[in-house]
């Protein structure tokens, strides 16, 4: 064993935090920092500054445009990238459908779409989920039917995050009905203003609209636009769950939420103590970072590539069910940490948001703190409910 | 002992089931949210016609003088409809106050405006830097002539931005003491500066701003005030302890009506044992929170360190309790569980807005602790 970051591990380190020093605007890390209101713009205007060093997509084979980074360099990048506040990847994007697309896309789709989503002039949406298929998404039924040329779709999805800004969506649909649910199913993208196209939005118990409705209305999309083979969509499917395997864990999510908690606890005083101070909070906070800790590690040993006697689906769900109990626990430290305060509802739209004159004395991080703990409510059900993990790791790891 | 309610609490806990089941529809409901003043004027004048504005309002005062019981039955029934109208804020804490002070002249007028719905009070006494502490009081009080000019900001006023009247705390300046006013909402020199809550109440931010008041503003003053403001605010927290069990019943009974009709895999989720076990834990929270407030009530007219421990025993259980039930509610619901369309994620909203409100749980771990009145 050796637990240590190489000399070139750590200069490499040193030059992502010096281009990000040098490049990151000052208007998008405060955007990222206060992660309440972002602005599209913003993001894509990151992902083409990334791009063009060369860094847009680090996950990717280098002749798309990636970098042949280990899984610890590439580690290192984003807790470079969280620590100084930049943006996080349009995930759906560069992280879910264009290894999808590297791996069983045609020429023509990889030439189409890969160079948008790296400069970030396109971004994208999933819609796997229905109101009937949640869990169980196998029994989807939005279907596509054949005809001449091109699909005719009809269904519905739900629960699509950032429909309405992405461009595009890609989506599990029926093509074939007569088969095993699994069998039947392809993986196609579309526009998102195709004509049939409508999208509802969802408002959420943290009063923000991420969430979508689709609604799909004798769609027309083109064959082309079929990934890989058809009745293949499964496998495309499972293929682009599995790729990135610890991101599950959320790991630099957590640790800059974290850091947030105890900045809103430092600002804080209990009895003209300093919350941060106090015995209760201060074991509370040290509670959290143990886990956090460990949760780190465990990420470590998966992309170091540990050999582990578990099958590591497995080990990939501890990580996701830790990971995002972890999401749950960091932003409940910050509402606890407020207080009273933390019970304040603010809208985006807030005048509070760009004027904090508004609220004269009170801590800038409480703006939108008690949405973000709302909303992480939700990290225990997607990509995964904990109640499924914990099947899995039953079958898997234990022998049911 | 005797657990069951009496024949008159059954009547009272029945009508209020009833009249809210009428007027309180999740429909009905999200109407009141989004609308100007976030509750109904017309339920609140019902609220007075019923009699419920009158419990904690003493028989010499005009009021029904009822014993505690009969509030916390009005505020369970209240947490299973999730009610906006500012009840506990007027009806509970404000009342008890104000009955509570020696000043007879208020007193009297005060309560019976209050009785008849004519009068809403919010107590104006959380401050940037106090939290949770009673004692951390800035917003100063200078005597003055034949009175006092008051200056300071407070925070979190909860239930201010509809209220009339506000009861704001302020040091007495050059001294330690601390002394209870009411001013008129609208006075000039005060800003009221609103904005929603979680849970769809309101609250607000009250600057007072260089404001005189004759002496016959005060409530109370020293340490009968912090004794009065102390007391008032455990009965508001017990109370509101019961509006979070009725809360939690509610949402016990959604989640288990979702996973009986919810079908994946092809059959209802319920049938899955794992689920089952998330009902029973929320199950086992929600009996001991009404033991729990069951204890408190028995504690609320005891002398001062039981009822204090009392109170915070409650908290701590419920606290705990609605964190549990109110996330694993959401949890079986799924995505669904999520969303403002649905009712199960208003009532996490309340249990945590409950959790947040005069004390959070290591406020009153630390009051327990510091007792000597445990087991
Ligand atoms: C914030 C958010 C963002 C999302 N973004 C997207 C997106 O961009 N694209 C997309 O396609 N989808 C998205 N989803 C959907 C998400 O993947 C689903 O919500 C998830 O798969 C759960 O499905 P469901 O909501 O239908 O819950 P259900 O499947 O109905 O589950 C309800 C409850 O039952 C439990 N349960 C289900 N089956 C079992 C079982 N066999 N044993 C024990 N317990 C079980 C679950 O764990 C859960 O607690 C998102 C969801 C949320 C909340």
């Amino acid at each position: 064993m050796n637990f240590e970051f190489s000399p070139e591990d750590e200069a490499f380190r040193a030059e992502v935090r010096e281009f990000i020093r040098a490049n990151l605007p000052a208007e998008i890390a405060c955007d990222a920092r206060r992660w309440f209101n972002p602005k599209v713009d913003n993001y894509r205007r990151w992902q083409g500054i990334l791009a063009a060093r060369g860094w847009g997509a680090p996950h990717w084979p280098p002749e798309y445009g990636g970098t042949d980074w280990s899984a610890i360099r590439r580690h290192i990048f984003m807790e470079e990238i969280y620590k100084a506040d930049a943006p996080d990847f349009f995930w759906q994007g560069t992280h879910m459908l264009a290894p999808v697309l590297i791996a069983f896309g045609s020429a023509d789709q990889k030439s189409r779409f890969l160079p948008k989503i790296l400069n970030g002039e396109e971004s994208w949406c999933q819609g796997f989920s229905e109101p009937g298929a949640g869990s169980d998404l196998a029994t989807l039924r939005t279907a596509a039917k054949l005809e001449g040329d091109h699909y005719i779709i009809n269904g519905q999805k739900i629960w699509t995050s950032d429909a309405r800004e992405s461009d595009w969506g890609f989506f599990l649909v029926r093509t074939d009905p007569t088969v095993k649910p699994q069998r039947g199913l392809s993986f196609i993208v579309a526009r998102m203003d195709t004509p049939g196209i409508r999208i509802r939005p969802i408002r959420t118990i943290d009063g923000r609209e991420e969430l979508n409705e689709v609604f799909f209305d004798n769609v027309r999309v083109p064959q082309a636009q079929l990934v890989g083979e058809p009745g293949m969509g499964w496998t495309y499917a499972k293929y682009l769950l599995d790729k990135e395997r610890t991101a599950s864990a959320f790991l630099y999510f957590n640790k800059r939420h974290l850091q947030k908690a105890k900045a809103l606890a430092s600002e804080q005083f209990a009895g003209g103590v300093r919350l941060i101070d106090t015995p209760a909070f201060s074991r509370k906070v040290a509670r959290v970072e143990a886990d956090l800790l460990a949760l780190e590690w465990s990420v470590l040993r998966i992309l170091a590539q540990e050999k582990n006697k578990y099958d590591l689906n497995a080990v990939v769900s501890a990580l996701k069910i830790r990971g995002s109990e972890m999401q749950q626990r960091v932003t409940e430290l910050q509402i606890d940490a407020l207080g009273p305060l933390a019970l304040r509802h603010f809208e985006r739209r807030d005048a509070t948001i760009d004027d904090p004159t508004w609220m004269p004395g009170w801590p800038e991080l409480a703006i939108g703190a008690s949405s973000l703990f709302l909303f992480e409510r939700a990290a225990t059900i997607y990509g995964g409910a904990r109640e499924v993990q914990k099947n899995i790791i039953a079958k898997l790891a234990i022998g049911s | 002992m005797d657990f069951s309610l009496s024949e008159e609490q059954q009547m009272l806990s029945d009508g209020a089931e009833k009249f809210l089941a009428a007027h309180y529809s999740f429909e009905q409901r999200r109407a009141l949210l989004s609308s100007e003043a976030g509750f109904s004027e017309q339920n609140w004048q019902t609220f007075a016609e019923l009699g419920w504005l009158a419990l904690a309002v003493p028989e010499d005062a005009g009021g029904l003088g009822g014993s505690f019981i009969d509030t916390i039955l009005i505020m369970e029934a209240m947490g299973r409809r999730l009610v906006l109208e500012p009840y506990a804020t007027t009806a509970v804490l404000a009342t008890r106050v104000i009955a509570q002070s020696r000043n007879r002249e208020l007193r009297s007028s005060l309560l019976s405006q209050i009785a008849q719905g004519t009068c809403r009070v919010a107590l104006a006494h959380g401050e940037l830097a106090s939290r949770y502490d009673m004692r951390a009081v800035q917003t100063c009080a200078r005597p003055e002539q034949d009175g006092y000019l008051i200056d300071g900001v407070k925070v979190m006023a909860f239930d201010a931005p509809s209220a009339h009247k506000l009861i704001v705390s302020a040091s007495i300046a050059d001294t330690n003491e601390i002394a209870l006013f009411l001013l008129d909402a609208n006075t000039l020199g005060v800003t009221v500066r609103s904005y929603p809550l979680i849970d769809g109440t309101r609250a607000a931010d009250v600057e007072v701003a260089a404001v005189r008041v004759n002496r016959s503003s005060l409530l109370a003053t020293g340490r009968e005030a912090l004794e009065v403001l102390d007391e008032a605010i455990d009965r508001l927290v017990l109370a509101r302890v019961a509006e979070g069990l009725g809360a939690m019943e509610v949402v016990l009974q959604l989640a288990t009506e979702h996973l009986r009709s919810r079908q994946q895999f092809g059959q209802p989720l319920i049938r899955f044992q794992a689920l089952q076990h998330r009902l029973a834990e929320m199950f086992v929270e929600i009996q001991e929170t009404r033991s729990i407030l069951y204890r408190g009530l028995a504690h609320i007219e005891a002398p001062a360190a039981e009822r204090r421990a009392a109170v915070s025993a409650a908290k701590v259980v419920a606290a705990n309790a609605g964190r549990i039930v109110g996330e694993q509610g959401i949890q079986l619901h799924g995505g669904v569980g999520m969303t403002e369309e649905y009712q199960v994620g208003h009532y996490f909203k309340r249990l945590i807005a409950l959790e947040k409100a005069f004390g959070d749980v290591d406020y009153h771990l630390e009051r327990l602790a510091g007792s000597g009145k445990g087991v």
